[in-house]
């Protein structure tokens, strides 16, 4: 009885703990699980290995510190393959503590940066808090030289690859790292215009980010940090994504446990009353 | 003419001059258009030292009446005048480059790191087997949950069920949400052209 009871209404400390220890131990020690690739990182590996040194991306670092936590393993694999294709990346941001995340995603891909010669202002430029509102991004939209003049750094952009960009129709590729922030400003004044969208979103944005893969505004769609992993494995390049992977199963098992603990629970503390009464 | 009028008429003029040109070509217009929104943005950009006037407004008054956790508050503004410094100095290094990689990368992964305990613990509790409904969610949970972890994939194939339950009952559901969003923000943009929403301009309804 008090067993079942137990099961019923465990304090939440029990759960603090476990969760505590099944995440900290894998990062610890990892075990290797081996994982499975879902179709939908496939589709998205496909749209960023096919870039070539023509192409512009526009990277923009739609997310806070926290979210990059999340989706960093994306963020990292994407932007290496983007290097290694020599696309031109332009990096904008849309939340103030995202303008230190570009230093230090450079420099988790700093090795293949400095093998690919890659520059900074020939093939990549960092522009940094542009994008704080909707009407930044509808603005940079319809006229990007009219709103962008200065990089990061303070640094005129002309001369760079931006000088190529006008409006919207200018980009070969929007890749959008997204907690939520401006991913709609960027749905409603690129995507919706025709320029096409890749998205990695955090984990609890994915099925209200669904109905825009379904309906061809998004290219292909990394689902959180195990769309993350997924492509650093397919990419070859083990990063903070498979790492966390161990800790990411172990904490959905540990879930389904506690859920089935305290069914047992509720039912057994059920039927103890029901008997009681009778 | 009132204040209440003027400003509804600048608004939907404004609204005017950026809705019409993504239906008719005009140049002209579409030029005015876009200097109009990069107006805006720029506009917009600059409440960010309204929102600073706000906060040490409520800040010191926080201070003054000293009830629990004031120190915060002075803590709170306290860094956000060091942070205006340290910019001042740099951004890609000394202090304020120090203080956003050793201070807010930490504090903000945190924040959202302590986040999980309280979602798993209220996942665990709220699942109950109650009635058919509440089964079925649970299974649909069940599911997702295996199909999530990436180690299940490798031994067992649940992709067709997880990718059926995903693009059935998952986008219904998020299109629904989405539908919902936008029907209501035309609805509200509606009611505030036709000047039913005077609060949106900063107008008391009684004036």
């Amino acid at each position: 009885m008090s067993l079942l009871k137990s099961f019923n209404s465990y304090d939440s400390r029990i759960v603090y703990l476990l969760l505590f220890l099944i995440v900290t131990i894998p990062l610890l020690s990892p075990m290797g699980l081996p994982i499975s690739v879902s179709p939908s990182t496939v589709t998205y590996y496909e749209v960023i290995d096919a870039l070539g040194p023509d192409d512009l991306v526009l990277v923009v670092l739609d997310t806070e510190f926290s979210g990059y936590m999340e989706i960093q393993s994306g963020i990292i694999a994407s932007m290496r393959v983007m290097v290694e294709r020599d696309a031109k990346m332009c990096v904008a941001v849309s939340h103030p503590e995202a303008t230190g995340i570009p230093e230090l995603v450079f420099a988790a891909i700093k090795n293949t940066v400095d093998e690919h010669g890659y520059t900074y202002g020939e093939d990549y430029v960092i522009l940094g808090y542009v994008f704080p509102n909707e009407a930044a991004v509808a603005s940079a939209a319809q006229d990007w030289q009219g709103v962008i003049h200065n990089d990061f750094y303070g640094q005129s952009t002309e001369g760079t690859f931006l000088d190529q960009i006008h409006d919207w129709s200018d980009w070969t590729l929007i890749s959008d790292y997204t907690t939520g922030i401006q991913s709609g400003s960027l749905i409603n004044h690129f995507g919706l215009r025709g320029t096409p969208m890749i998205v990695n979103c955090i984990g609890v944005m994915i099925s209200t980010q669904m109905p825009y893969l379904s309906t061809g505004i998004y290219q292909a769609l990394l689902q959180s940090m195990r769309g993350g992993a997924e492509l650093e494995y397919l990419t070859g390049h083990p990063g903070p994504g498979m790492t966390a992977m161990d800790a990411f199963t172990l904490g959905h098992y540990m879930l389904i446990v506690l859920i089935i603990i305290g069914n047992i629970g509720y039912f057994g503390t059920k039927e103890n009353s029901r008997r009681n009464v009778e | 003419m009132k204040s209440r009028e003027l400003s509804l008429i600048a608004m939907f003029l404004s609204f005017l001059v950026v809705f019409v040109p993504y239906f008719i070509d005009v140049p002209a217009l579409d030029t005015f258009s876009t200097k109009l929104i990069t107006i805006t943005a720029i506009t917009v950009s600059f409440t960010l030292l309204l929102a600073i006037h706000s906060q040490f407004k409520r800040g010191f008054d926080f201070v003054r009446r000293k009830p629990r956790g004031w120190i915060f508050k002075v803590y709170m503004m306290i860094t956000i005048v060091l942070m205006l410094l340290f910019a001042l100095g740099g951004l890609e290094t000394g202090p304020y480059h120090w203080a956003m990689y050793a201070i807010i990368t930490p504090l903000s992964s945190v924040n959202y790191g302590i986040l999980a305990f309280y979602l798993a613990s209220t996942c665990a509790r709220a699942f109950k087997a109650r009635n058919t409904k509440s089964i079925l969610l649970i299974l649909t949970g069940f599911i997702m949950l295996l199909y999530q972890a990436p180690f299940t994939g490798a031994f067992f194939d649940l992709g067709p069920i997880g990718i059926y339950l995903a693009n059935t009952f998952g986008l219904a559901a998020g299109r629904m949400f989405l539908i919902s969003v936008t029907v209501g923000a035309m609805v509200f943009g509606i009611r505030i052209l036709l000047g039913q929403e005077p609060g949106v301009l900063g107008i008391r309804s009684e004036e």
